[in-house]
C-alpha cells in the first residue's frame, strides 16, 4: 500500500487543469492541491456572501422599478411581519413580477401609514388588505 | 420579430433585450447624469442583473454643452492628466475643459462611476454623448426610452408672467415714503 500510488489515484481527477508541472511531479502536486483544498474551504465561506450581495443588488433594482429604495422595502415589509428573505425577493422579482409589485404596494402602503393617519381621511389604501400594524 | 422559439422563451426575448435610454442634460448637474448613465450602462436596473452577465443599455446623453455646475466648480474644479513624459502634468479648470470639448466632463464623469475592471471599456463603448440635440438618424431610430430629468429646472423671473409675480405673497408692505433703490 504505498501512499505515492493512494495520492495519485486521489487526486489525479483534481489537478489535471493545473499549470506546468504541478499536474506531473509529486512534491508540486502535493503543495499545489493543499493550496486549491484551502482555496475552495475559504470560498465556500466567500460564495454564500456574493451570493446575498447578487440577492441584494436585484432586489434593489426590481424595488427601484417599482418606485421604492431597497432600504425601505425591507424595513416596511419587517414591520409588516412579511419574513421573506432576500433569496426568496430576488426569485419572485425575476420569475413572478406582478408579486413583488404587490410585495412593493404592502411595503408603500405601510411606509406611508403616519402620514395618511395624519393627513388623509382616515380611509384605508386601495387594493391593500390584511396588513399588520404591530409588528409580531 | 417573430423567431421561431417555443413559447417560453419567446415571453422572455424582451427581457434581454438591449435598450436604448435617452437623457436631456440641459441645465443639469452633471454628476446625477453620471451616475444615471452608470447604473443604466451596468445593467444595475435590471432584477437580472449579474456583473459577469454583459447586460448593460445604451444611453444616449444629449445637450452636454448646456450642463449646470452648481456652486463655483466651473472655476475650483480641477481635471488634472499625466502622460508619463516628464514636465507634462497638465490642470484645466472645469470651465476649460468643457470649451475644449463639450462632452469631455459627462465622460470623465460616467468613467469614473463604472466599476474598474475590463467591462468597463466595452461599456463606455455603449454611452453615446451629443453637445446639442442634433442626433444622427440611426441613433434616433434606435432609441426606446426617455429618462426624466434629476433636477428641476427653476424660472427664471422673466419666466413669470405679471399675474403669477402679483400673486406672490409679499413678506411686508413698506411705508409711504418708504424709498427702494
Amino acid at each position: 500500500m504505498s501512499l505515492l500510488g493512494m495520492f495519485w489515484n486521489q487526486t489525479v481527477c483534481l489537478l489535471q487543469h493545473f499549470r506546468g508541472r504541478k499536474n506531473r511531479c509529486y512534491s508540486l502536486a502535493v503543495r499545489a492541491v493543499r493550496r486549491a483544498f484551502v482555496y475552495a474551504s475559504k470560498a465556500r465561506k466567500a460564495k454564500r456572501r456574493s451570493m446575498r450581495q447578487l440577492w441584494i443588488q436585484r432586489v434593489a433594482a426590481a424595488s427601484r422599478e417599482q418606485h421604492m429604495k431597497y432600504p425601505a422595502l425591507i424595513h416596511n415589509l419587517l414591520k409588516c411581519s412579511v419574513a421573506l428573505n432576500r433569496r426568496v425577493l430576488c426569485d419572485l422579482s425575476i420569475t413572478e413580477p406582478r408579486s413583488f409589485q404587490s410585495l412593493t404596494a404592502l411595503a408603500h402602503a405601510r411606509r406611508t401609514e403616519g402620514l395618511r393617519a395624519a393627513l388623509g381621511d382616515g380611509a384605508e389604501p386601495p387594493g391593500v388588505f390584511s396588513r399588520i400594524t404591530q409588528l409580531q | 420579430m417573430t423567431c421561431a422559439l417555443p413559447k417560453k422563451t419567446q415571453s422572455q426575448w424582451a427581457t434581454f433585450a438591449r435598450s436604448w435610454f435617452l437623457i436631456d442634460a440641459r441645465m443639469q448637474p452633471p454628476g446625477k447624469i453620471a451616475s444615471m448613465c452608470s447604473v443604466r450602462l451596468q445593467g444595475k436596473h435590471k432584477p437580472i442583473y449579474h456583473p459577469l452577465s454583459d447586460i448593460g443599455d445604451h444611453v444616449v446623453v444629449m445637450n452636454t454643452r448646456h450642463i449646470a455646475f452648481s456652486g463655483n466648480k466651473w472655476e475650483q474644479k480641477v481635471y488634472s492628466s499625466h502622460t508619463g513624459y516628464p514636465g507634462s502634468f497638465k490642470q484645466l479648470t472645469a470651465a476649460q475643459m468643457h470649451k475644449k470639448d463639450p462632452t469631455a466632463i459627462i465622460k470623465l464623469a460616467v468613467y469614473g462611476m463604472l466599476p474598474k475592471n475590463l467591462t468597463r471599456r466595452t461599456m463606455m463603448q455603449r454611452l453615446h454623448l451629443f453637445p446639442d440635440d442634433v442626433l444622427p438618424e440611426d441613433i434616433l431610430k434606435n432609441l426606446t426610452e426617455e429618462l426624466p430629468q434629476p433636477r428641476e429646472i427653476p424660472r427664471k423671473l422673466s419666466e413669470y408672467t405679471q399675474e403669477e409675480r402679483n400673486a406672490f405673497p409679499m413678506l411686508w408692505t413698506p411705508p409711504e415714503d418708504y424709498r427702494m433703490k
